[in-house]
Formats: structure tokens, sequence, C-alpha cells
């Protein structure tokens, strides 16, 4: 009885001591970690900005200028600048943004489940006011805009400001173009001279997409014949939910039925199924397939490493592409220094830095064309801009509702190893919108 | 005399035995040296890539031959990275869980080995519980804690949380060595007139060193290679830990494969290095306690 007594008294007073160790040392963190941006928010001395585009990519490129610039715009103010890790802003945001931690300004996703859910849960500072003050509202405007304004749900297209994006994306079309000299063809102006130039390579036995199943690129493709047969309203009853979404006929039907085809003809391998994004750009870069239908944010990789005469054309005949603006700069309701943060994305905006991600390889949203050099840096600009006047930016198959990412993954990789039928594909598709689409609006 | 017939017998018996496991031992030897390339072929792959520029991994594939050498993978890892705080991050969160966790589970297990204490079966079976539970279930208690605290976003978060994460695997594995722990020793430490405090330093702690050590080269090890409480956790660049460190090369749609090639390699090595060191003093501590 005793011994047990004495033995229990040993672990509470080790339990103890632990205890006292921890409180110890937690004030001395606490201590350390307050010392950051204790400043009131006028007289801010600190700027804690994160984003996570690499050191050498044009974002990355424009932005260490803006801050160059910001920093002699502003003496006595220190920037903290902090390259962070793409996976850790995703996973955490709300966590580090909800804490004294977190930053004063940082790059966010845009989209429903990112910025959306974010402004929603309150840790987004609503910008409007400076957005309309600085002019903002009329640099982004249009499709651009629609991902930078949100709801009191989260829902993205009406409400308030919540961020402003720099730079946009969309889906396009590399051609390799030694590969079409070899085999006397030329670029494709239409959906029915493309269809010719595949067949054609294919009769050389030449695979003319590169593709992957595993990954975005299948479900860019679908989008991207769907989008060949839409118009904005059906965009918008897709991705906005204003109106209903025929998933047995329409754009659905003839995106998943022409994928299905392109498939049993061999202009996609079947073998790509199960293949990641990176390989796919590696294989296209490698010279190994004729076309590669994927986004802008490959171009300054492809340029740095194709060793080929390349370039590239917008989708043959569509008036509408996948594609959007690039992400956000938000300001979090726990910034100890918005003005400077209003300050800094102002700096971003300027012609300067625009030209600037132009000139990188990136796709600035307020630059005038003629500033920019390489000529196939002015081309996919020229394209962009002819997007945005046209209004021809419709985003993303996998916008519509959460986790459907990887639904229409699961279904185009389904068309690509034909283990699914295009009416297999479609209810595949259509079930989890309609649940989600529920969810988001009535939730 | 029976002794003697047997011998020979054994022996005559014994020698197409030896012969045929001769041969056998070669197959082994074959299948292990096949096992043991198998594994090493990754590494392989890993440092045959942190040697090849960007171009030439995508030109050529993982598995081409690089034309050059090309360092800049290693230098920008290292520069962007911060390399060496990362490291000492790691270092010392590592250090002090595994040596925080052996002292609590040897306590822990000395009180539920030994000491025999009541309801020791479902302290045990807690103790597992809190071990198998999926680190994604426990996060957010853990945030709210950290945050209360004021502990949120320092390394002794992370330093805390994984001493009691590692305790519970080694309170539960040591309880079990500690419960066979030969009784004569122990009263005839408690006839001389030894306490709790000096039986357990004196008889127990000796006794079980190289038990001891084989867990502080997990613990290390396994906390070294932590990725989701610290990426909850350790919010600012200067707190990080290497494996974060590896996660930044990510990027958004784009990767960077030679670059993680290179930082893998350089992240790689302190934990094979630590573990090659102390395979040493872990194989010495076993054979001297097997002699005594």
């Amino acid at each position: 009885m005793s011994a047990r007594r004495r033995s229990t008294t040993g672990r509470l007073a080790t339990m103890a001591l632990v205890a006292a160790v921890a409180t110890g040392l937690a004030a001395c963190g606490g201590g350390s970690s307050a010392g950051g941006g204790a400043s009131e928010a006028s007289g801010a001395k600190v700027l804690k900005l994160w984003h996570y585009e690499g050191e050498t990519s044009a974002m990355g490129v424009a932005w260490d200028k803006a801050i160059e610039i910001f920093k002699t715009e502003h003496p006595g103010v220190e920037v903290q600048f902090e390259r962070k890790a793409f996976e850790q802003i995703q996973q955490n945001a709300s966590m580090i943004l909800n804490s004294d931690a977190g930053p004063d300004i940082l790059e966010y996703n845009k989209g429903n489940g990112t910025a959306g859910l974010l402004a929603s849960q309150g840790l987004l500072t609503d910008i409007t006011p400076e957005a309309t003050k600085r002019g903002w509202d009329k640099k982004v405007t249009g499709a651009l805009a629609t991902t930078a304004v949100y709801s009191d749900k989260g829902v993205m297209g009406t409400g308030k400001w919540f961020g402003v994006p720099n730079y946009g994306e969309y889906v396009t079309v590399y051609y390799n173009a030694d590969m079409f000299t070899k085999y006397g063809l030329t670029v494709p102006t239409t959906l029915d001279d493309l269809t010719k130039v595949m067949d054609a390579f294919t009769a050389k036995g030449v695979t003319p997409l590169a593709m992957s199943g595993a990954e975005y690129p299948g479900t860019q493709l679908y989008y991207e014949l769907a989008l060949s047969k839409a118009d904005r309203s059906w965009v918008d009853a897709y991705q906005l939910y204003k109106g209903t979404v025929d998933f047995k006929g329409g754009p659905v039907q003839y995106g998943v039925d022409t994928f299905d085809q392109w498939v049993k003809k061999g202009y996609v391998s079947k073998e790509s199924a199960s293949l990641k994004a990176e390989d796919m750009g590696t294989a296209w870069i490698a010279g190994k397939y004729p076309m590669l239908v994927s986004g802008t944010w490959w171009y300054g990789r492809i340029a740095a490493e194709a060793k080929f005469d390349w370039d590239t054309f917008l989708f043959p005949g569509n008036t509408l592409a996948p594609g959007s603006s690039g992400n956000l700069w938000v300001v979090p309701t726990n910034s100890k220094a918005k003005d400077l943060a209003y300050d800094f994305i102002d700096i971003t905006m300027r012609p300067e830095i625009q030209t600037l991600i132009g000139n990188s390889g990136g796709i600035p949203i307020a630059a005038d064309p003629s500033t920019i050099t390489d000529a196939k840096n002015k081309k996919i600009i020229e394209n962009f801009n002819g997007l945005l006047k046209s209004d021809g930016l419709a985003f993303y198959p996998d916008w519509p509702v959460p986790g459907y990412y990887d639904v229409v993954v699961s279904a185009m990789q389904g068309l690509i190893n034909q283990s699914k039928t295009p009416a297999q594909v479609q209810d595949a598709l259509e079930g989890p919108y309609t649940a989600g689409v529920k969810e988001v609006t009535g939730g | 005399m029976a002794d003697a017939v047997l011998a020979p017998q054994r022996t005559v018996r014994a020698a197409p035995d030896r012969h045929r496991r001769g041969a056998a031992r070669w197959l082994v030897l074959a299948a292990v040296a096949l096992v043991a390339v198998l594994t090493l072929v990754p590494f392989a792959i890993m440092v045959l890539n942190a040697f090849k520029s960007p171009s030439d991994y995508s030109n050529g594939g993982p598995l081409s031959w690089p034309s050059g050498l090309y360092t800049d993978g290693l230098v920008n890892y290292w520069r962007t990275s911060q390399y060496p705080l990362k490291l000492w991050n790691s270092v010392v969160i590592s250090g002090s869980v595994a040596v925080a966790a052996v002292v609590v589970s040897l306590l822990n297990a000395y009180a539920i080995g030994i000491g025999r204490v009541r309801g020791r079966m479902s302290i045990v079976a807690l103790f597992l519980l809190a071990n198998m539970l999926p680190q994604e279930t426990i996060v957010y208690p853990l945030y709210y804690a950290a945050k209360q605290l004021g502990l949120y976003n320092t390394r002794l978060s992370v330093i805390i949380i994984f001493t009691v994460v590692q305790s519970a695997f080694g309170t539960y594995l040591l309880a079990s060595v500690l419960g066979t722990f030969p009784k004569a020793l122990l009263e005839a430490a408690a006839l001389d007139g030894a306490g709790h405090w000096k039986i357990l330093w004196r008889i127990v702690f000796p006794n079980v060193r190289p038990t001891l050590s084989v867990l502080l080269i997990f613990f290390f090890v396994w906390t070294w290679n932590e990725f989701f409480i610290p990426l909850v956790m350790l919010v600012d660049n200067s707190t990080q830990t290497v494996p974060l460190a590896l996660a930044a090369l990510q990027g958004d749609r784009l990767m960077d494969a030679p670059t993680t090639n290179a930082g893998a390699l350089v992240s790689l090595l302190p934990a094979v290095a630590f573990f090659l060191v102390f395979q040493r003093t872990l194989t010495r501590g076993v054979t001297a306690g097997a002699v005594k």
C-alpha cells in the first residue's frame, strides 16, 4: 500500500516538474513571438509578407522588384518576407490567420474553397473601399474580378472585394513546330483542322497529344471540348449556379463523347491514364509529342528547357477557354499593417511591375503588350487580352463544388483507360455536382 | 561413452547438411544482395538527379545520365531554405524529444511494469490509443491548446507533443519489458535498503540500457521525419524543420525535380549519419549487456 502511494507521488512530482519546465519555457516562447509587430495599425514599422512563388518564376521576380520599390518608398519600414511552402498555406491558412503568428499580407489561392472559405470565416479584410479608392476595380474587371469578390457564404462572383490578382492564366495549346514541319502540317484554326492534324500524326504512328490522366490535364482537355459547344450563360450556370446544367446533353455530353472518341482514335495514349502532369510536361519538352494542351503556368519552364522550335495557339475554334485570374493578394483580418499592405498591392499593379511579369514569362493583367519584348511572350499575353476582351475565361471544371477535383480527374481517367463508358462518366460527374451545389447554395 | 559414439555420427550426418546449407547460403546471399540493390535503387536515382540540370531532366527523364555535373540545385536549396537553420531546428527538436521521451517512458514504465500501479492495463491501453490515433484527429485540439498557452509557432510545442506521442509507444514497450524484470534482483536491492529511486537508477536502468538506446534512436529518427504536426505548429521559416524545407520546393502546379532531389539528398544525410554513428554504440551496448 505504502509502496504504491509513494510511487504515485513520485509520478506526480515528475509531472509537476515537467509542467513547471514547460510553463517556464512557454513564458520565453511567448515573449519572443509577441515582439514581431505590436505597433498600431497606423504607425506600423514592419510588413510581414508571404508568398509561395518560386524565386525565378515570373511572379517571384516581379514581386522581388515590388518589395524593393516598397522599401525605397517606405524608409524605416522593415519588410519581413518569407517564401512559404504551398502545402503549408493550403492546409493551415485558417489556423495561421486565426493566430497572431500570421502575416500582414499574403498570396492565397483564388476560388470558393480557398479565398472564399477564409472570407466567409471572417479571416480576410474586406478591401472594397481600397479597391475603389485606388482604382483596382478599374484594372481588374470581368472574369478576373469574379475570383476577387466573394459573397457572405464565400461564393465568388458577387459581394465584397477580398483579394487582388496580379496576373492571369489560361489553357492553351503548345506545339512542337519542328514536328509540324517534319510532317508538312500547318497550325490548325478550327476544331476540324485540329482533328485532321491529329489524324495525320496518328497515321505516322505519332500520338498527337501529351496527356496525364492522374492529374488536372485530362479534366482541362474535357473542359476545352465542352466549352467549344458552350456560351457564357452555360459557364455562369456551371460555375456560379445561375441556372441548371444538363449533364445528359449539351456541352457536357459533347465534351465527354469527344474525349472518348479521341482516346479511341489514338489521339491520347491509354498509358497516360496513370501519368502525372509533371510526366506529361517532361515528355512534351523531350519532344515525344507534337502538342500539349495545358496552362500558361508551363510557359516559363518550356521557354527555359525545350530545345526545339515551338509556339502556342489558342484551342482552335473556341471563344471560351479554361482560365482565370492568378492567385490573390489578400490582407488578413489580423494584419497589423493594413495600410502598408494596401500600398504594397498598389505597387504590384503599377505598369512597371506588370511589364516585368510579362517580360519574365508571366501574364500580367494590366500591361501594355507593346512593352513586351519577346515574341512568344507577347503572343500569349495578346491571346489572354483577347480572351479578356471577349469575356472568354471560363474558370476550371473542378471549381464549382468542394472536392470536385477528384471526381473529374477519376472520371476522365476512366475515359482514358476506357474502363468507363461516356454515359457512366456523365453520371459520375452529375451526382457529386448536384449534391455539392445544394450544399453550397442551401447551407 | 554414449557421447563419444554419438559425436562422430553427428558430424558425419552434419557434413552433407553443412554442404547443402553452403549452397543455400549462396542463394540467401544472392537474395540479400538483390534486395539490397533494390533498396538502393531509389537512392541512386535520387543522387543521379540531384546533379542534373532541370533541362537535362526534362529532356532525358529521370533515368538518363546527366550531360554535365550540375550543382546549382544543391546550392539553391542550401541557400533558399536556409538549410543550416533548418538542420539546427531539426536537431534540437529530434534530440530533445528523443532524450525526454526515453526518460518519460522509463519513469512511466517503472511505475507500471515494476511499481504495478492500480489500473495499469487501462493506462497502457490509453497510451496505446494515444499512439494509434491518426494525427489529423488530434491536431485541432493541439492547435488550440498551443495557442492558449502561447506555444503556437514555437519549437517547444512540437517537442512537448512528440515527447508525449513517442513516450506512449516507449511506455508500452518498456512496461512489458519491465513486467518480466527478475524479482530476485529487486528484492535483493530492497533488502540492501535501496529506495524506489535508487532501484530505478542503480538496478533497472543499467539492465534496460540497450533497450533504451534502441528507443532513443527510433524516437530521434521518427521525430526527424515527422511532417504533419510540425507543418501545423511551426509557422515561421525560422522555426521550421528539414522536412518542411523540402516541402517548400513543391509548388502549386509545378515542381523542380532536380532541386527536390538535391534537397532530399542533403536532408537525408544527417539522419543517415546519425544512424551510422549510433549503430556502433548500439551494437556495443547490446553485446555488453549480453556478456553480462
